[in-house]
């Protein structure tokens, strides 16, 4: 006989039982937010970068002076790399947990509102008196018919940072046309020097200034067209434009480690001096300040083309992907006073100041004050988009699309660029995944 | 009369074990299965859309590309992989000054994570600031696209994941050996069979079971591969270096498209479990007496 083992295991696991419940149970609690026991309402802001704090100082710095202006609400911010953002996002979505606040990918934000998971920020923006405080161009993006989806989370500046020493190093001056630019690129090329820093891996949406190119080859004009299917992709206008990428490309134009590197190591090598260009945009700034460039970095908004479609001389300076408030929010009065407090904090005159001390362009139609010595890569870049005569397309080309479209359209142009795919296969990648789409 | 012993007992025994496997495993699986017949955005309600989605892989280049490189990888990763790793082990067998901490060595890739493992080799491979092709030119050879291109790319992914996994292959092999009967050895050595005569008529039959297993393992790793190639290549250029996973993984979260995602993972899951299984009906086959 063995008596008492009979019962142990037993008494074991009624234990084990409890105490895995007594754990959910403490996890569970641990896990509720809103209204807090100590009065302070709580609103989540969920982010795509995985270290707000670092990676995105002017949000954080934005989050910290709101909370000190109103000690009654606490802004808990998370964030993640943009897939796994997109993913977690997707999954809350299923099941209504939202976060308050996020930033989400403008196509996607236009599927949530669609399935009813977005707050219309319509009325909101209108009791703020919030809406006049935008370019038009900007709510138009962010809007379904007579609901606002989306407000702006920071400016989209993108262009091509320039170090204009190595240019002038070597004879040459900064270009203006995009013969011009190929020019550069064969003498810095046979030189051993690359002309555009581009990384690839991990981060093949960063083919900006390319996408400002798609708008001078007549995209904007066509986008309707495409999107409905009454025109492709695959036309000689932009035909030209990826035959004028793989003769950048045929002229040495990239790095040879274009497949490999990542966009942080692409700026890293314009910041060492170590490229003539960066293709980026304004969110760069403050790491090209803090080198030993920074002296020497111009501004450049890209080529003109005599073979291009419509206006050449334009920059891309639109809104990028939107915040999104939950639908949620609304069914608690005072969680959704709390985000309507921090929608009218982030674009007030004196948030707005923060971003721009943080390197980035104000979203509103805000006048910032730049301290020409201690920003001048981010004043070169604000000089550049409000020149004379410069215009703006109303959004970046890949924001007006699906988003396996625009992954598509990143493909196409990296997939020319390393020489993987044809001018012809690059339009016919893109034209696929619409077709897919429709 | 042991407590085990009555039928209820042994379910309720096993009954935790099949909720979590079924909550966890079966019912994903069955869930991804049903997900794959549908256009889904990830939120909202899924579009039935039948067998759509598979129709679609089989005209998509990409899916053939990656199925192309992890078949690469798994040929050259068993074609290598498998006998490096016992090799090693008959090495380590033999009682040597600093034997353990060579098996230490040996083992130390298999417990660095696969994000690492990549991370590392990224510093050796990259065409441009690789210390491979620093060697090479410092030797005065052209430098070589080792990853980045879509020629070397899938090799070198095979050879990264042999590189952190013989340590584990090679731990299965060694501790086998440590199992074969001294006796028969001995006996073999006094009929005065040579070492290579004991290898191959004792310790490889013996070791069939070893084999079966290291090489299940290694399918099913190669079937998993996903941080090497994300931190290698991201799957760049322009897919060309993509596994099935991480295609899947691209498809899936960074295309939102998880219907097609799922029909992909489908696609991956069958082709696991044929290759596993089709192996070990294989051994199986030889190991049936005549």
């Amino acid at each position: 006989m063995f008596p008492s083992p009979h019962r142990r295991p037993l008494g074991r696991l009624a234990l084990g039982v409890l105490a895995a419940t007594a754990t959910i149970a403490a996890l569970a609690g641990c896990g509720s937010a809103g209204n807090a026991d100590d009065g302070t309402t709580e609103i989540t802001l969920s982010m795509q970068n995985p270290d707000v704090e670092s990676a995105d100082p002017a949000t954080w710095a934005i989050v910290e002076a709101f909370e000190e202006a109103n000690p009654d609400i606490s802004v808990t911010v998370s964030g993640e790399a943009v897939s796994e953002h997109l993913q977690k996002l997707s999954i809350a979505a299923q099941s209504d947990t939202l976060p308050d606040v996020f930033w989400v990918y403008k196509s996607t934000a236009e599927e949530m509102q669609q399935a009813g998971k977005l707050l219309d920020l319509a009325p909101v923006l209108d009791e703020l008196e919030l809406t006049d405080s935008f370019p038009e161009s900007t709510v138009a993006n962010f809007s379904a018919g007579d609901v606002i989806y989306g407000v702006p989370y920071q400016g989209l500046l993108t262009g091509l940072w320039v170090n204009e020493k190595i240019l002038a190093d070597n004879g040459l001056d900064v270009p203006v046309t995009f013969d011009d630019l190929v020019n550069v690129a064969e003498t810095l090329s046979a030189k051993g020097i690359t002309t555009i820093s581009n990384g690839a891996n991990q981060s093949s949406f960063s083919v900006w200034s390319f996408l400002v190119d798609l708008d001078r080859f007549g995209y904007e004009e066509k986008v309707d067209g495409i999107l409905d299917g009454s025109e492709q992709y695959v036309n000689d206008d932009f035909l030209r434009l990826y035959e004028h990428i793989a003769e950048l490309r045929d002229a040495g134009a990239f790095s040879s480690n274009v497949s490999t590197q990542t966009y942080q190591q692409a700026v890293d090598q314009f910041t060492s001096g170590n490229a003539a260009m960066l293709d980026a945009g304004v969110w760069a700034s403050s790491a090209i300040q803090d080198s030993q460039i920074a002296a020497d970095t111009g501004f450049w908004i890209g080529p003109q083309f005599d073979d291009g479609v419509g206006e050449q001389h334009i920059v891309m300076n639109v809104a990028s992907a939107p915040f999104a408030v939950s639908a949620t929010v609304a069914a608690d009065e005072q969680k959704l006073e709390a985000v309507k407090k921090f929608l009218s904090f982030y674009y007030s005159d004196e948030a707005q100041q923060i971003i721009v001390d943080n390197g980035q362009p104000p979203v509103t139609t805000y006048e910032p004050v730049v301290d020409a010595q201690a920003q001048s890569a981010l004043k070169a870049a604000l000089d550049a988009s409000t020149a004379e005569g410069v215009t703006s397309p109303q959004s970046q080309p890949d924001l007006l699309v699906p988003t396996p479209v625009a992954n598509a359209m990143y493909d196409s142009i990296y997939g020319v660029i390393q020489n993987q795919l044809t001018p012809e296969q690059a339009l016919e990648l893109v034209q696929k995944a619409l077709d897919a789409e429709q | 009369m042991i407590w085990v012993s009555s039928r209820w007992k042994i379910l309720l025994m096993v009954a935790p074990a099949l909720i979590v496997f079924t909550a966890f495993v079966i019912y994903p699986v069955l869930y991804s299965l049903g997900f794959s017949f549908t256009k889904f955005q990830g939120f909202g309600a899924p579009e039935w859309i039948g067998l759509d989605n598979y129709v679609a892989l089989a005209a998509d280049p990409f899916f053939w590309q990656s199925l192309q490189n992890t078949i690469v990888i798994l040929v050259v990763s068993l074609v290598v992989l498998i006998p490096a790793s016992f090799a090693l082990a008959l090495l380590l067998r033999r009682r040597v000054t600093g034997g353990g901490a060579m098996r230490a060595l040996v083992f130390g890739p298999a417990i660095i994570a696969p994000i690492l493992v990549g991370l590392i080799w990224v510093f050796i491979l990259d065409p441009k600031i690789g210390l491979l092709n620093r060697v090479l030119g410092f030797f005065g050879f052209a430098p070589v696209q080792w990853i980045g291109g879509d020629t070397l790319t899938p090799y070198s992914v095979a050879l990264v994941f042999i590189w952190s996994s013989i340590g584990f292959a090679m731990t299965i092999f060694y501790a086998g050996l440590q199992l074969l009967p001294a006796d028969v050895m001995e006996a073999s050595a006094l009929d005065g069979a040579t070492g290579w005569q004991q290898l191959r008529h004792i310790t490889v039959p013996m070791m069939r079971e070893t084999f079966a297993i290291v090489t299940i393992l290694m399918i099913t790793n190669v079937f998993k591969i996903f941080e090497l190639v994300y931190m290698l290549t991201g799957g760049g250029p322009v897919h060309r270096s993509e596994t099935l996973v991480s295609y899947m993984y691209f498809v899936t979260f960074t295309n939102q498209q998880y219907g097609y995602g799922m029909a992909l993972a489908v696609i991956i899951t069958i082709l696991g479990a044929v290759v596993s299984v089709g192996y070990l009906a294989l051994a199986r086959g030889r190991k049936q007496p005549a």
